[in-house]
């Protein structure tokens, strides 16, 4: 009898180590988490105007992870989202007053210009990603609080008047679609999920890996500059807290939507989307059941370190560090 | 000269010439507000706070871990021993901080090795749980510590305190066996398994220690600061910078066998260029600028990967 | 020698590494007072006997035992204690640490009281050691790194006997030290014999056996041949022990006289990596096997990777037929050259992917229409050369880490065909592939030379670079040594020669 115990707990340590489970695990979550919240709101998240709020706080933390995913392919890390938000969120109000196309255009080459120093220094210098991007996010943090210490920066009336749901879906979709396309359709995909599952068999393969990390935290910081618009038509004026750790918050969607942290082969596009919704759902539904902030992230905690330890690839991992 | 260019006078001599350089430079830019003996000395003690977390966090860094929840752990202590203080006096106050700081790295190595999951994703989410803990032990309210408990908050206290965290550090490095094992798992983890080290005991030594100095650190930041205020949102994660700058170059002069030295310079190097813009009237926010930027210099001259290595 | 006391028995060891028997039963008698010599050509088990002696690999089979008590340990520090220790040939001190914390890591007990370590007494006792020694100018107290490769070399020997272990092993670690260092070895290495103890002596240079060794035991392919007495032998009745097999003419060529065409589809010219390979130039016919052999570290396998270019800080120019310079990667996979590595599991192949991905990444700009990449037109490929290869598979999107050696080879091949490639450069193509596979890949080997391939061959397997090659050059020290063409009267031992 104890001998059919073991058996059962191996097959069972077996499927929760298996790929199939790691898989599903995300849509699970989300599943489990919608269920709870459902049930203990008495279906009120599921009221429109809920809904309507809820998606609100869906779309820039999307369309950052968007780029962020293809970073974290790569098996590196990027602590920089949060304060390219808000460099780039004051560029965007500072020229929304002029044009607002010329706005979007500048918002997203802020973020491309701090995605190019992080990538330099990454790769020309060979430091760590998550050293370098804890480097650079001090640093535009500060020159974020720089520019807004003696006052908010306001953005123009024009840019405000953008704000709708379907300007901001239209955009995260379209977002959402194009980086399908790359990754699936193109060698970007396969260039990235090489280079996360093995650099150096990718480098004798022929793919230029210092240049597909590079790009990959080009594009992260371009995005995040798109997003920085996004965010300036909701909140109008930009603070020194603007996308104050955001990154973190991106950080824990994407482990929640079943990224390993490891990056490579086994990372699914839908990381991005199922990820972004169960945080916002469970940071909603924590809000909704009328838990103090606390309690909440606590809740968040947890959940992050058990899927965390679900998810992640130790086959990966030679030496875990 | 091959063995005058390592000794650890050369090490020193590396270090002093940049406090010199960085001296002079802003002391000639602004000759008035800048670096009177008083001014260094006020920036000697704001450094030693951080030099104090450095040591701690340098177990850790040499052996190519890291660590999230040092601002979290340092916070949560210092409500830890201000509320014990109340009742029990100094001695509440410091075993509170210090007991407090062990325990939860007592915890976090526990959870590393259990989980065996990369220290740096573990840390991030024992920040978020070590966070509200704070808020809740100090239920919700500031934290201040009482006028008659602050033998720490200036000289000579603060400096006594740190000089006995130096002192501690120096002994454990030199004259136990984890300050040679820690550099041994981070030099190369094979080997050291391979010379019967147990990786993982060590590496839970490691965060147990981190976090005690971490809690020396917290009687130094609430004394400092007199008042502590838990908050979420992951407000902590700016506090665990200031000490990781010193460790960095306590790892960069650690082939000069003494990081110590080089953490409490390192630290005191920073304090001294932050102090020297805000002397030439750069507003306080400009802090954050020069820590990156500072940082990002440091590691560039120290920590880069060899030419060809995969960097993650 | 009967009269002798055994030191050490080893009976019956083995040692599998996946379908590699790299110790295949071997026993051996170690006298006390002796030092004995063990060689054998590259993987020949030596090394792998010696570190499962020490614990760096845990033992596959059969018994150790030392002076009467079984050696059965977990790492080097439990060696030490039960009277094993080695010198290692790659750098074997830590960085970070004192020249003491060095000497007596895992042994810091003598010094310890109540947790604390008595550094000043430790620091003591290591100069004290290092001035026996005769060592005067290396610090005990001093960091490591501020000493070179020699002199950390010498804190190793120190760190390896200064306990007086009944059996020193040194593996390989003259080639490092300069001469004054070897004979500062020497004389430890007597001391050790004086004593009564007993020396593992592992070196490839027979004359310095000769000279230092009292016994010599013998091992081919994982299996122990002959021990025989220094003073008995000469290098050239070495060097016939070491080899003497049966070539399995089965699955090699048999053709011999073979003309190779004179047009060169590839030149080599004055190639230097520094402190790799020296000045190396050569030149690639159409439709040839070119060989590449010589000892592990002479510089053949960073040849090969120098005409892939994927050498750091090459010097010299490897040029095509086209006159196309090759100095990195892309450009060589764009100009039809393919690469197996001998690091098969870290250069060749993505481990944590799938058959497919592996098979279409090289050929990806070829296969995309308009920069768009199908599934499907992806899927026909990889399945098309998989099959090619008759890959064992369960699918192409399986893992392929999943997969053998040599099946995960046939995936570095197909991936190659696919691509097209007209020059191949295969780096221990045979390495841990059982039989089968070895046919299967000799096979093709004849067949893309057929077609007008030209394949560059680094083999650590003598027989393998007598049985393929069109020409064999012999490498040695970082500079070729040697060529010989195809010929049936060529022998291991002409090879040899030039390698040792």
């Amino acid at each position: 009898m104890a001998r059919n115990d073991d058996m059962n707990q191996s097959k069972l340590s077996a499927f929760l180590d298996s790929d199939t489970f790691k898989g599903l695990l995300p849509f699970i979550g989300l599943v489990v988490i919608l269920g709870a919240m459902y049930y203990l709101t008495d279906g009120r998240i599921m009221q429109p105007k809920r809904l309507r709020l809820l998606l609100s706080q869906v779309y820039y933390p999307m369309i950052v992870a968007t780029g962020v995913f293809f970073v974290m392919t790569l098996g590196s890390i990027d602590f920089t989202e949060g304060s390219t938000l808000g460099v780039a969120s004051i560029v965007v109000s500072v020229l929304s007053f002029y044009n607002i196309p010329l706005a979007i255009i500048g918002g997203i080459l802020t973020g491309a210009a701090i995605g190019a120093v992080n990538g330099f220094f990454h790769v020309k210098f060979r430091l760590q990603s998550f050293i370098v991007t804890i480097c650079t996010m001090y640093l535009f943090r500060g020159v974020c609080a720089y520019f807004t210490t003696e006052t908010a920066i306001p953005a123009s009336a024009a840019i405000k008047a953008l704000d709708s749901d379907n300007l901001k879906i239209g955009i995260t979709i379209a977002v959402l679609i194009v980086a399908f396309f790359l990754f699936k359709f193109t060698r970007i995909g396969n260039d990235v999920k090489a280079v996360g599952s093995g650099e150096t068999a990718a480098k004798f393969s022929g793919v230029r890996t210092d240049k597909v990390k590079f790009l990959a935290f080009v594009a992260a910081g371009a995005l995040t500059g798109l997003a920085a618009f996004v965010n300036v038509i909701k909140v109008g004026s930009i603070t020194s807290t603007a996308g104050n750790q955001l990154e973190t918050q991106i950080l824990i969607s994407l482990v929640l939507g079943g990224l390993p942290i490891t990056g490579g082969a086994k990372v699914r596009f839908s990381n991005i989307v199922v990820g972004t919704l169960m945080y916002t759902v469970l940071n909603n539904g924590l809000v909704m059941l009328g838990f103090e902030s606390a309690t909440q992230q606590l809740i968040k905690g947890v959940v992050f370190l058990i899927f965390v330890a679900l998810t992640i690839d130790r086959k990966a991992l030679k030496v875990i560090k | 000269m091959q063995g005058f260019r390592n000794s650890r006078f050369f090490g020193f001599m590396i270090l002093a010439a940049m406090v010199i350089f960085f001296y002079a430079l802003f002391k000639f830019l602004t000759p008035s507000n800048f670096g009177s003996p008083a001014n260094l000395f006020s920036y000697f003690q704001s450094s030693i706070i951080y030099s104090v977390g450095g040591c701690g966090l340098y177990f850790i860094v040499v052996m190519g871990l890291f660590d999230f929840a040092v601002g979290a752990n340092i916070v949560l202590s210092s409500i830890v021993g201000v509320i014990l203080s109340e009742k029990l006096g100094y001695p509440g106050f410091i075993l509170g901080c210090l007991g407090c700081g062990t325990v939860i790295g007592i915890i976090i190595g526990f959870l590393y090795n259990k989980l065996n999951v990369p220290s740096m994703i573990v840390t991030v989410g024992i920040m978020l749980i070590l966070e509200s803990v704070a808020v809740f032990a100090a239920g919700g309210v500031k934290q201040t510590l009482a006028p008659e408990l602050r033998f720490f908050s200036g000289a000579p206290g603060n400096i006594i305190l740190a000089a006995l965290a130096f002192a501690l550090m120096w002994f454990i490095l030199n004259y136990t066996r984890i300050g040679t094992y820690c550099n041994a798992i981070g030099s190369n983890e094979f080997t050291a398994k391979n010379m019967g080290i147990d990786v993982k005991k060590y590496k839970l030594i490691g965060f147990a220690l981190l976090h005690f100095f971490v809690g020396i650190m917290a009687i130094l930041t609430v004394s400092y600061g007199t008042t502590m205020t838990a908050l979420t949102g992951m407000s902590t994660m700016s506090r665990n910078f200031q000490p990781l700058m010193g460790t960095f170059f306590g790892v960069a002069f650690r082939k000069y066998g003494n990081p110590i030295s080089a953490i409490v310079i390192g630290e005191f190097i920073i304090a001294i260029i932050f102090n020297g813009f805000v002397a030439l009237g750069a507003p306080t926010t400009i802090q954050n600028v020069v820590t990156g930027a500072a940082l990002l210099a440091i590691v560039t001259l120290t920590a880069r990967g060899g030419r060809g290595s995969v960097v993650k | 020698m009967s009269d002798k006391k055994i030191l050490l028995k080893a009976e019956h060891i083995d040692k599998r590494f996946g379908i590699t028997h790299a110790v295949n039963d071997v026993s051996i008698d170690v006298y006390a007072g002796e030092i004995r010599a063990l060689i054998g050509e590259n993987g020949s088990g030596k090394s792998t006997f010696c570190q499962m002696l020490c614990g760096i690999y845990t033992i596959g089979g059969g018994t150790f035992t030392l002076d009467g008590q079984p050696v059965n340990v977990r790492n080097q520090v439990e060696a030490n204690r039960l009277g094993v220790s080695i010198i290692v040939q790659e750098m074997g001190t830590l960085s970070g640490l004192t020249v003491a914390e060095n000497i007596f890591l895992g042994h810091e007990e003598p010094f310890m009281n109540h947790g604390i370590k008595n550094t000043p007494a430790m620091i003591r006792e290591g100069q004290k050691l290092l001035d026996e020694y005769g060592f005067t100018n290396i610090k005990a107290g001093a960091m490591i790194d501020s000493y070179n490769f020699e002199d950390r070399k010498l804190v190793e020997i120190v760190k390896a006997t200064y306990m007086k272990p009944k059996i020193l092993i040194v593996d390989e670690t003259t080639t490092a030290l300069s001469q004054n260092g070897r004979l500062e070895l020497y004389k430890i290495i007597d001391a050790v014999r004086a004593d009564g103890r007993s020396v593992i002596f592992i070196s490839h240079d027979l004359n310095e056996i000769l000279t230092h060794c009292d016994t010599i035991s013998i091992l081919r392919d994982g299996e122990y041949i002959d021990t025989v007495n220094a003073k008995d032998v000469n290098e050239d009745d070495i060097k016939r022990l070491m080899v003497g097999r049966e070539i399995g003419s089965a699955y090699y060529r048999t053709d011999y006289g073979k003309t190779i065409s004179p047009e060169v589809v590839l030149s080599v010219k004055n190639v230097t990596v520094p402190g790799q390979i020296e000045n190396v130039s050569f030149e690639l016919h159409r439709g040839e096997i070119l060989g590449f052999g010589g000892l592990s570290e002479c510089g053949m396998h960073e040849a090969g990777k120098a005409v892939f270019g994927a050498s750091l800080d090459r010097e010299g120019t490897v040029t095509l037929a086209d006159g196309t310079q090759i100095n990195d990667i892309p450009t060589a996979i764009h100009h039809s050259i393919g690469y197996a590595s001998k690091d098969r599991d870290n250069e060749s192949i993505i481990l944590n992917e799938s058959i497919r991905n592996n098979i279409v990444l090289p050929s990806l700009d070829d296969l995309a229409e308009n920069h768009i990449l199908k599934a499907g037109k992806l899927n026909r490929f990889a399945q098309e050369f998989a099959d090619k290869m008759q890959t064992k598979m369960q699918g192409i999107n399986q893992f392929i880490s999943d997969l053998s050696g040599g099946n995960k080879q046939k995936v570095v091949l197909a991936r190659w065909l696919g691509k097209g490639s007209d020059i191949l450069v295969l780096d221990s193509p045979t390495r841990g592939i059982d039989v089968k596979v070895k046919q299967a890949i000799y096979a093709l080997m004849q067949e893309l030379t057929a077609q007008g391939k030209s394949i560059i061959m680094i083999s650590e397997e003598i027989p393998e670079l007598l049985g393929m090659s069109d020409r064999i050059l012999i490498m040695k020290d970082g500079r070729i040594n040697g060529e010989f063409m195809r010929s049936e009267s060529l022998s291991e031992e002409d090879l040899i020669a030039k390698m040792v």
